[in-house]
């Protein structure tokens, strides 16, 4: 049993990846104001171009760059909607989730002439970084070692995204931005830009995210291999109320959740019910934060009545 | 959290108040008709993009959808579960409830349907089918229930809710078919089939067509009757377009939105048990193709009209329809249609007169 622990773990780490990033990237935006339910086709994307330029050129890190460009770009085409434009924040996700889908359902028999899985000759993945020492340690070892690149530097991630929304003056006009656009604006911010960037760095980060699970996770492309993880991303920074740290937290849970569904499912657990458990754990916890806001209410007013 | 809804606002609940200009009632047409102008375009587009006959495809595509009797009746089968998910859709929108959860009711009420179909075999066939229909309503609407009850007594923000409540559902019926429900016999994800006597008798030879599409048309009319006669209703649109005043008026916010969410899930869990027992026969895993997503565009697309609202559903039946036809009888891909459908759902919400040469062409009108 412990072996299985250990295994759940050492999956555990390059599974958190994606979300993690994905989920800073949507976290910026929420705080500027906007929820991104496009992490998810935004990702695709990026996975998509990670493996068409590292095939092309040889470089999976210049695929990952690509992704990164072409997630962002994304990402603004798809703030400007709905800043500019006056769209729905939600309708127009819904909407980007099923072009993409689609655009992608669509391409690969017609363009690439392949049902399934594109796997283009010269397509190289990013290298596993294997740290001396450590991976020698019994346990501990395959956890900590062995992993793609990403795996490793999608943890800067964490402080890099807190530092800019709470130290930077740009990233406090962001939050002022998310928390009251006409106060802001108001104030001489450039709300609208602001959340164009907001949405610029969720795409980005989705793009990273797609990158990794494409060339870092497994080396090749096919339409499903996002898999949701969008919305467990989107999962992941509700459950930690758009805070980088809580929002890792809620990625890292999530990552164990999808590893240890993998290797349940083998082992007579119900993996549908492993895999249902970040949708439930943002219901729970959406529903305490605001069942505390409303007694806090509630009380205060009755305070007022006295 | 719950600001999400109240900065957004929802596009089918705020009819506009203010008389239009004339620049602007120029765009009217334009405004309805756009989106699937557009996506039409877009469409052609990829199309000429891929080496593909832009005229021809659509030539056949109508062909395909409402060429005769039979294709007409096929349209009508694929657009009978997105006029009842638009329908359930419109009615949270109208009330100002962003309902975005109609797949989760959607599945859950064609589990309850099928269950019922291959459990409770010996009732006679009519009753059958009355019970797994209700059955099904029931399943939807206590699924709805749950986002609806945190909405109005915590207002715990239903976006999210119930977009996460659409994939527990999904997952739930999962488990519950594959580990209480497998039929014996075959390898995949599926239910036995439902007893021949809860099948919908078939109105034409060589189609599904069924009493299902005439239900949804009957529920097509209750709704028109819910929002234009009904105390309910009335009580349902004010509390949509403005709390405030339906408060003021002394109209009961909280029990407005329980009943907005029961009515939802009500008509998204029909739409589920109407699909099992007229053309699947059995609960399959992951059967959808996204009926209740569809379902927010078609109520977007129809403005929360009822006339609107059919339109909608029976083109999107159509391009459903035809697209599977198409793709029998050419290689172009049944996901052209994915791509027309997102296409109509970010074009039904993008605000044309916005457009900086929109807004040149109208000054000039």
């Amino acid at each position: 049993m412990p072996d299985a622990v250990l295994g759940v773990l050492a999956a555990a780490a390059p599974a958190t990846t994606a979300i993690l990033l994905a989920a800073m990237g949507g976290l910026v935006n929420r705080q500027g104001g906007i929820v991104n339910i496009g992490l998810e086709p935004m990702m695709l994307v990026g996975a998509f171009t990670a493996v068409v330029v590292s095939a092309q050129s040889g470089n999976p890190f210049l695929g990952v760059l690509a992704a990164t460009f072409a997630g962002a770009l994304l990402g603004l085409l798809f703030s400007w909607s709905i800043t500019r434009l006056g769209a729905n924040e939600i309708v127009a996700g819904l909407g980007l989730n099923l072009l993409v889908l689609g655009f992608f359902g669509y391409l690969l028999p017609t363009a690439f002439k392949i049902e399934g899985t594109l796997l283009p000759a010269g397509l190289v993945g990013l290298p596993k970084v294997e740290i001396p020492v450590v991976n020698q340690i019994p346990g501990l070892g395959p956890i900590l070692s062995g992993h793609d690149i990403l795996t490793y530097l999608s943890w800067l991630s964490v402080p890099l995204v807190s530092v800019f929304l709470y130290r930077t003056p740009l990233g406090i006009e962001l939050r002022a931005t998310g928390a009251n656009e006409e106060a802001a604006r108001a104030a001489g911010v450039p709300t609208l830009r602001l959340r164009d960037f907001s949405t610029v760095i969720a795409g980005a980060f989705s793009g990273l995210a797609g990158a990794q699970l494409s060339l870092g996770v497994v080396t090749l492309f096919n339409k499903q291999m996002t898999g949701g993880r969008g919305f467990i991303a989107l999962a992941a920074f509700y459950f930690g109320d758009a805070r980088p740290a809580l929002t890792a937290l809620g990625a890292v849970i999530f990552g164990v959740f999808e590893a240890a569904g993998f290797r349940l499912g083998s082992s007579g657990v119900p993996s549908q019910l492993v895999q249902m458990l970040p949708y439930l754990v943002v219901v729970i916890s959406l529903t305490l934060v605001a069942v505390r806001r409303e007694l806090r209410v509630r009380e205060r007013a009755r305070a007022a009545a006295a | 959290m719950s600001q999400v809804t109240a900065e957004t606002g929802i596009p089918v609940a705020g009819q506009e108040t203010i008389a239009p200009s004339r620049g602007l009632q120029l765009l009217r047409p334009l405004q309805l008709a756009g989106p699937f102008v557009v996506a039409l375009i877009v469409g052609a587009i990829v199309l000429v993009a891929s080496g593909r006959d832009a005229v021809g495809t659509y030539w056949l595509l109508l062909q395909q959808s409402l060429g005769g009797p039979t294709e007409i009746a096929n349209t009508l089968v694929a657009a009978t579960p997105v006029l009842l998910t638009g329908l359930a859709t419109a009615i949270a929108f109208r009330s100002g409830m962003f309902n975005v959860g109609v797949e989760g009711s959607l599945y859950v009420g064609a589990f309850a349907a099928a269950w019922a179909g291959f459990t409770l075999t010996r009732l006679p066939g009519p009753l059958l089918i009355l019970v797994a229909v209700v059955l099904a309503g029931l399943a939807g609407a206590v699924w709805a229930l749950i986002p609806g009850i945190l909405r109005a007594q915590w207002r715990v923000d239903e976006v999210v809710t119930t977009l996460m409540l659409n994939y527990v559902a999904i997952l739930l019926t999962s488990w519950l078919v594959n580990y209480f429900f497998l039929a014996p016999d075959i390898a995949n994800s599926m239910s036995p089939l439902i007893a021949s006597h809860a099948q919908l008798a078939r109105l034409l030879p060589r189609s599904q067509l069924t009493i299902a599409f005439l239900l949804a048309l009957v529920v097509t009319f209750l709704y028109a009757y819910l929002f234009n006669r009904a105390t309910i209703g009335y009580q349902l649109r004010m509390t949509g377009l403005n709390p405030r005043f339906a408060r003021a008026v002394g109209i009961n916010l909280g029990r407005a939105i329980i009943v907005a969410f029961l009515l939802s899930g009500l008509i998204g869990g029909i739409a589920g048990g109407l699909q099992i027992l007229g053309v699947n026969y059995r609960f399959i895993d992951h059967f959808s193709p996204g009926y209740g997503f569809t379902g927010i565009a078609v109520a977007l697309l129809g403005r929360g009209h009822p006339a609107g609202i059919l339109l909608a559903a029976l083109f999107f039946g159509a391009l459903s329809n035809g697209g599977a036809m198409i793709q029998l009888f050419s290689d172009i891909p049944l996901d052209l249609i994915n791509i027309l459908q997102g296409v109509v759902m970010i074009f039904a919400v993008i605000e044309l007169s916005r457009l900086p040469f929109v807004r040149r062409w109208l000054q000039r009108a």
